[in-house]
């Protein structure tokens, strides 16, 4: 398990160092698709997150934002998930649909990633939200896969869209994926 | 009539779902279990309790504008569940929210309803409610007064101190009310059946003074964790 958070560290900053010196935009793909889809977003961007459901669920302890800044207490694969997330400019989600939100892998994911914003509090869209530790970022996708009704997209698209003041983006889009095939030729 | 609780809080203890969880169930008739859902380990247990219910009330944090993971994954569970042994349910739920705007809640109701469609329960709504965490302080403080009132009649008799704390309880009542007054009314249509709608409220604190309790709140707990002294702010 240790050596799960150090890999992950050195890859995180093996990531952020390049996107400094080359200026690079930085996306980030969250996905709960198996194993042969990696490879298939590897090639469209260098920061994936397969969210294989293998970590533990939010304690809602708020230790990320008064104990530990920016860090999980639990040790595992999500410990450090705030801060690249917090980093990316655009972040992109292919999710299972879930009753019109994300799929309980993808979620935990996003739970536990609260670390993005400071224990602050500020107004964003005329409501209270907490103030952002990266700032603001430019994009959130989200695509939904798998059977929908009517009901649940538009329960989708504004839970993407709450989502999206929430974390700061500037923008945000839904769509949904009728079958899986159609991910291949989507420009992520 | 049997009506369940489900607890999604991930807490073990002085959760905030559980807190408002029992003011509804205040005015439950009837057979009453409560349950929680913590983790998958959770599932067997709590969807067993379920073959001869009624009613289900969940009760729920807000994580991220929406149901917390572990609760999305008991849900599907559920579904499978009920759809298999024909079990038909109302459902009501409880959700609350760090902010403190009660309407923060709404993806989470919308969610809800779009599960009780999947399974064909009948929806029959829910409260959402701001500043969650204020209320659980509300909770503590008065169990605080109550502790002090008991002390201070001791000391210095009842008449000296029912005053103080009659004082102390109003204050904690009077932050709380939309709460109560909306748990209790959903208490009352648990009983009888019947749709509540979905309804919001919150701590009746205007936002900029409880942003304002909420910032000093952080700062106290961070300065006794430690946070504040490791870059509390800072980009990581």
């Amino acid at each position: 398990m240790r050596f799960e958070v150090y890999a992950f560290l050195i890859y995180e900053y093996k990531i952020l160092i390049a996107s400094v010196l080359k200026g690079e935009h930085m996306k980030t793909i969250i996905h709960d698709l198996d194993e042969s889809y990696d490879s298939l977003f590897k090639s469209k961007c260098e920061n994936v997150i397969r969210a294989d459901g293998r970590y533990a669920p939010c304690q809602g302890c708020f230790g990320c934002w008064t104990k530990h800044p920016a860090q999980c207490y639990l040790k595992d694969a999500l410990q450090m998930v705030c801060r690249m997330i917090g980093k990316t400019d655009e972040l992109v989600i292919v999710t299972d649909n879930y009753y019109g939100t994300y799929s309980p892998s993808v979620k935990n994911v996003l739970d536990r990633s609260i670390g993005v914003s400071t224990p602050f509090s500020t107004y964003r869209g005329k409501q209270m939200h907490h103030t952002l530790r990266y700032g603001k970022k430019k994009k959130l996708v989200v695509y939904a896969y798998g059977c929908i009704t009517e009901d649940e997209k538009q329960t989708f698209r504004y839970m993407v869209e709450r989502n999206a003041i929430n974390y700061g983006f500037q923008e945000f889009e839904f769509y949904n994926l009728e079958n899986l095939n159609q991910m291949e030729n989507v420009e992520l | 009539m049997k009506t369940v609780f489900i607890n999604g809080s991930p807490k073990k203890k002085l959760s905030i779902s559980s807190y408002l969880l029992g003011i509804v169930r205040l005015l439950v008739r009837g057979e009453v279990v409560s349950e929680q859902v913590r983790n998958a380990g959770d599932h067997e247990r709590v969807l067993q309790s379920l073959k001869d219910a009624d009613t289900v009330v969940f009760g729920m944090p807000l994580y991220v504008d929406g149901v917390p993971s572990h609760m999305l994954a008991f849900m599907r569970e559920m579904e499978k569940f009920c759809i298999d042994n024909n079990i038909h349910l109302n459902v009501y739920v409880v959700s609350n929210g760090g902010f403190i705007e009660g309407c923060q809640n709404r993806p989470l109701m919308q969610v809800l309803e779009n599960f009780c469609k999947r399974c064909n329960f009948q929806w029959r709504g829910g409260v959402g409610i701001g500043g969650g965490v204020m209320l659980n302080v509300m909770r503590i403080m008065f169990l605080i007064y109550a502790g002090l009132f008991v002390l201070n009649t001791v000391m210095s008799g009842l008449t000296a101190a029912l005053p103080i704390f009659a004082e102390q309880l109003v204050v904690v009542l009077f932050f709380s009310l939309g709460a109560f007054f909306y748990c209790l009314r959903m208490g009352r249509a648990v009983n009888k059946g019947a749709t509540c709608g979905v309804k919001f409220t919150r701590v009746l604190l205007p936002s900029f003074l409880f942003i304002l309790a909420a910032d000093i709140f952080f700062v106290i707990i961070s300065i006794f964790q430690g946070g504040i002294f490791k870059g509390w702010l800072s980009r990581k």
